[in-house]
């Protein structure tokens, strides 16, 4: 049990619920979900990120449309179905649960060690 | 300085240099590997690709004139290498969708899940150019080689397997490895003179050719010039550069299994430039293997039914249960899963423990027979004639024993080595040769089959002896140092004795018979006995055999085997020498003439089954036992009879009456039985004791005898000695000899 593990453990559980709130904003195409993630300070690797789309893909929670690039290759622009919206809405209650009890905890852990110093 | 490419890249064309487009390759060849159990995997590698070709054309917008590997390995960088995933990966919760390719893939990379460093040089087993657990190829991995050297390496040495078992137990095995720099072995056909594999192996090692040329050269030019000489060193050296059959065979075997550089990847290959390793993946997954991993999913499945069941219950008992469901489901899946690799792991090695065994036996074998041909080749000389019959001889060896057993290894190290080059034509060839090899073989049966026909019609030849009436005859080999050293070298089994010289060879084809003498003197006599193409034939070879027996005493000097030369060939040669005893004389065959067995060819068709017709009786005898010959049949001095039947059935007999003896309450006749036993008994014990007091006395008039010839010999000796001073050392030895027999055989 290291640190490392943990963190992307959690990293990870967090990863989906972040790429579908990112696509739910509207059409995005894979580097600029890596663009916005990076900007929010979570760092995946590209690598990573095509097999989760694909998954989620298959799972008929997003579905994509072409879009010809002037540099390259067609583009894959990703967005959500009403079965993603619906897991999506899911997913953000689960995660606002989670959240919530997170934060009661190590609030009262923080209050805790705030106290022990005096 | 690089040279540059133009590749067709997600409908782009991109302009790569060539060590970059091998590591780009490379690297998708990697991530097609890891997502190798994805539903979707050519989708994730087509937008992988699509992305990097996005990534290329903005560099190249940016000014750049081609992709160069730092260009690659900054993408890289950024996808992420496979090892990389494994790390984001590890951990994952298994109740995805996907499930089954999630779990196979994880249970793929448990073995190395920890201090899994990409950088760092660590051993594994290449999972992805196996052919049994991947050992070799890893070793190979590890030190930069190529996996086929290796192989053969392991092959070759004895301990191979253990240590190979025991690296397939303990090293982790790996699919993630990745083949950096790294030269194959080639045949190279740009320098070749035969088959280019010494060129190849010069190019891979990186010297000049001609190095192992005159490796593979030397036992050629040694051979020819001591040809037809398989001294006992050189002879069993199968594999040993000494014996040059042996570098020949390897040759060709090298030539059959290092594939050509055909293309220029492969020429590349060839020279060490770095090349994508995994390309060249192993996709013959052998039917074992796959039973195995059947085995292993199947207790996969059951577990993933158990956890699915386990997951309704818990739907029912809503959230609390549900936690404690869970846990279940992960537990027994995880059992499962390793109980299934433990099943799939001893299966595995079982049987390949079972086909190995099979594959080696079948290479003994095969040595074995060639080892067996070899040996007895330089035999044919003694046979066959020349012309025809030799090249049938030869024919026989390369064709009929050798192509076979080449094919065999051939197909076995191919199988290890994968070499999955379509070898039609080879197989073809190998079948016209044998064939060949069968049309020789026949023909040279045939051949010396007709000259073996005919036997010789066995004419008896009466040995003059010098002093026939002499009391007892001992048999005593003729001190020829011709033969001396016979028994201690060529000794494979069905051809017991058969010693040889460059031209002559000696057989030991010859028999003793005893038999009664109808005079009271004795009488040696000798037919000999000879096949041949006709009677004729037969006959005067019958005659040209020298098989010489001459009396000194009463030692009867006597060769102990034939002289067969290269001239006059063997065709089973055989000499029958009878002795006729007097009765009431003594007869004795010395120890070095125990019965070996004859060199003989049986064919089925002539009429060699030597036989004389007459009407007397010979007695059965050991060597290095005395005899006396009585009225019925030939005794020992202890009075036994020589032909032990007699003496078992007399044995037999007073057991019978022993046993008896112990019930004789209950059956009084045994009783009068043993007593007539114990009187047939006592009489024969006074026969015997009157036998030996004869004896007795018959030996000590003999020594008499014996003492005044050596008188009389000592005052022969020096008077020869007075006469002849040069001929002296000779006879001297030859009348010490006497002494010392005759001193040892009455003590």
């Amino acid at each position: 049990m290291n640190i490392d593990n943990t963190a992307s453990q959690m990293r990870k559980g967090v990863l989906e619920f972040c790429i579908l709130s990112i696509i739910k904003l509207g059409e995005a195409y894979p580097s600029d979900i890596i663009d916005m993630m990076k900007a929010a300070n979570l760092n995946i690797l590209e690598g990573t990120l095509y097999p989760l789309l694909t998954r989620l893909k298959n799972a008929e929670f997003l579905t994509y449309r072409w879009v010809e690039s002037n540099s390259g290759p067609p583009r894959k622009y990703f967005s959500l179905t009403e079965k993603g919206a619906k897991f999506y809405k899911e997913l953000e209650t689960t995660w606002l649960e989670l959240a919530g009890a997170v934060e009661t905890i190590t609030s009262k852990n923080n209050q805790l060690n705030n106290h022990k110093p005096e | 300085m690089k040279k540059v490419i133009n590749i067709n890249f997600q409908g782009t064309i991109v302009p790569i240099e060539e060590s970059s487009y091998e590591l780009l390759q490379q690297y998708i060849e990697s991530l097609r590997l890891y997502f190798a159990n994805e539903e979707g995997r050519d989708e994730i590698i087509n937008d992988i690709e699509s992305r990097i070709s996005e990534l290329f054309q903005e560099r190249l917008k940016s000014g750049s004139t081609c992709i160069t590997d730092d260009d690659v390995n900054a993408i890289i960088k950024n996808m992420g290498r496979p090892a990389d995933f494994e790390e984001a990966e590890k951990g994952e919760n298994t109740d995805s969708n996907d499930e089954k390719s999630d779990n196979s893939k994880k249970e793929k990379s448990e073995s190395f899940q920890g201090n899994w460093n990409w950088k760092g040089k660590r051993l594994y087993r290449d999972e992805n150019n196996k052919v049994l657990g991947g050992v070799c190829s890893g070793i190979a991995a590890y030190f930069g080689i190529d996996p086929v050297i290796v192989r053969i390496l392991f092959l070759i040495s004895g301990i191979g397997i253990l240590a190979y078992i025991l690296l397939w137990l303990f090293v982790p095995g790996s699919n993630m490895l990745e083949n950096g720099a790294r030269k194959r072995l080639y045949r190279n056909p740009d320098g070749k003179i035969i088959g280019g594999v010494c060129s190849g192996i010069g190019s891979y090692f990186d010297i000049n050719p001609w190095l192992p040329r005159f490796i593979f050269l030397i036992p050629f030019i040694s051979f020819f010039f001591r040809w037809g000489h398989f001294g006992p060193l050189t002879f069993p050296n199968f594999l040993s550069f000494s014996f040059s059959p042996g570098s020949f065979i390897v040759y060709i075997i090298l030539w059959l299994v290092i594939p050509e550089a055909i293309t220029t990847s492969e020429k590349l290959e060839m020279k060490g430039e770095k090349v994508d390793m995994n390309s060249i993946k192993n996709s013959v997954l052998k039917e074992m293997k796959e039973v195995g991993e059947r085995m292993g999913k199947m207790g996969q499945e059951m577990g993933e039914h158990v956890g699915k069941m386990g997951m309704e219950a818990g739907n029912f008992a809503k959230e609390k249960t549900a936690n404690f469901n869970k846990e279940v489901y992960t537990s027994t899946h995880r059992t499962s899963g390793i109980l299934g690799k433990i099943i799939t792991t001893i299966f595995k090695i079982v049987m390949y423990f079972i086909l190995g065994c099979i594959a080696l036996a079948v290479i003994i074998a095969l040595f074995s027979i060639v080892i067996m041909a070899i040996g007895l080749f330089p035999l044919k000389d003694f046979v066959l004639t020349d012309g025809w019959q030799s090249m049938f001889a030869w024919g026989t060896l390369l064709f009929f024993i050798a192509v076979p057993v080449i094919g065999i290894i051939t197909f076995i190290i191919r199988r290890f080595a994968h070499v999955k080059r379509s070898n039609k034509l080879m197989r073809y060839s190998f079948i016209g040769l044998w064939i060949i090899g069968i049309v020789c073989f026949i023909s040279l049966i045939v051949s010396i089959g007709r000259d073996f026909k005919s036997s010789s019609s066995g004419n008896i030849e009466y040995i003059p002896l010098s002093d026939p009436n002499v009391k007892r005859l001992e048999v005593m080999p003729l001190n020829n140092n011709n033969y001396s050293r016979m028994n201690n070298w060529f000794r494979l089994e069905p051809f017991a004795t058969f010693g040889m010289d460059n031209d002559t060879a000696f057989i030991s084809n010859f028999r003793i018979r005893i038999k009664k003498s109808a005079t009271d003197s004795f009488q040696v006599s000798e037919i000999s006995w000879c096949n041949g193409r006709t009677r004729r034939d037969a006959d005067t070879l019958a005659a040209l055999i020298n098989f010489n027996i001459s009396q000194n005493d009463s030692l009867l000097m006597m060769d102990r085997a034939i002289a067969i030369n290269t001239t006059d060939k063997f065709r089973n040669q055989y000499v029958e020498v009878t002795i006729a005893v007097p009765v009431g004389h003594y007869i004795k065959i010395n120890k070095n003439f125990d019965r070996r067995s004859h060199v003989k060819f049986p064919w089925v068709w002539n009429d060699n089954y030597w036989y004389y017709d007459d009407n007397d009786e010979y007695f059965e005898f050991r060597s290095g036992v005395l005899y006396i010959m009585k009225e019925d049949g030939l005794y020992t001095i202890d009075g036994e009879r020589s032909d032990r039947r007699n003496e078992g059935g007399n044995n037999s007999k007073r057991k019978r009456t022993d046993i008896n003896d112990n019930n004789y309450r209950y059956t009084p006749n045994s009783k009068i039985d043993s007593l007539k036993a114990e009187q047939e008994k006592q009489i024969q014990k006074m026969q015997a004791a009157l036998d030996s007091a004869k004896d007795a006395r018959e030996k000590e008039l003999n020594k008499l005898k014996d003492s005044l010839n050596r008188a009389k010999e000592e005052i022969n000796k020096k008077i020869e000695k007075l006469n002849k001073g040069t001929a002296w050392y000779d006879n001297s030895s030859r009348s010490d000899f006497s002494e010392k027999f005759s001193f040892m055989s009455y003590i």
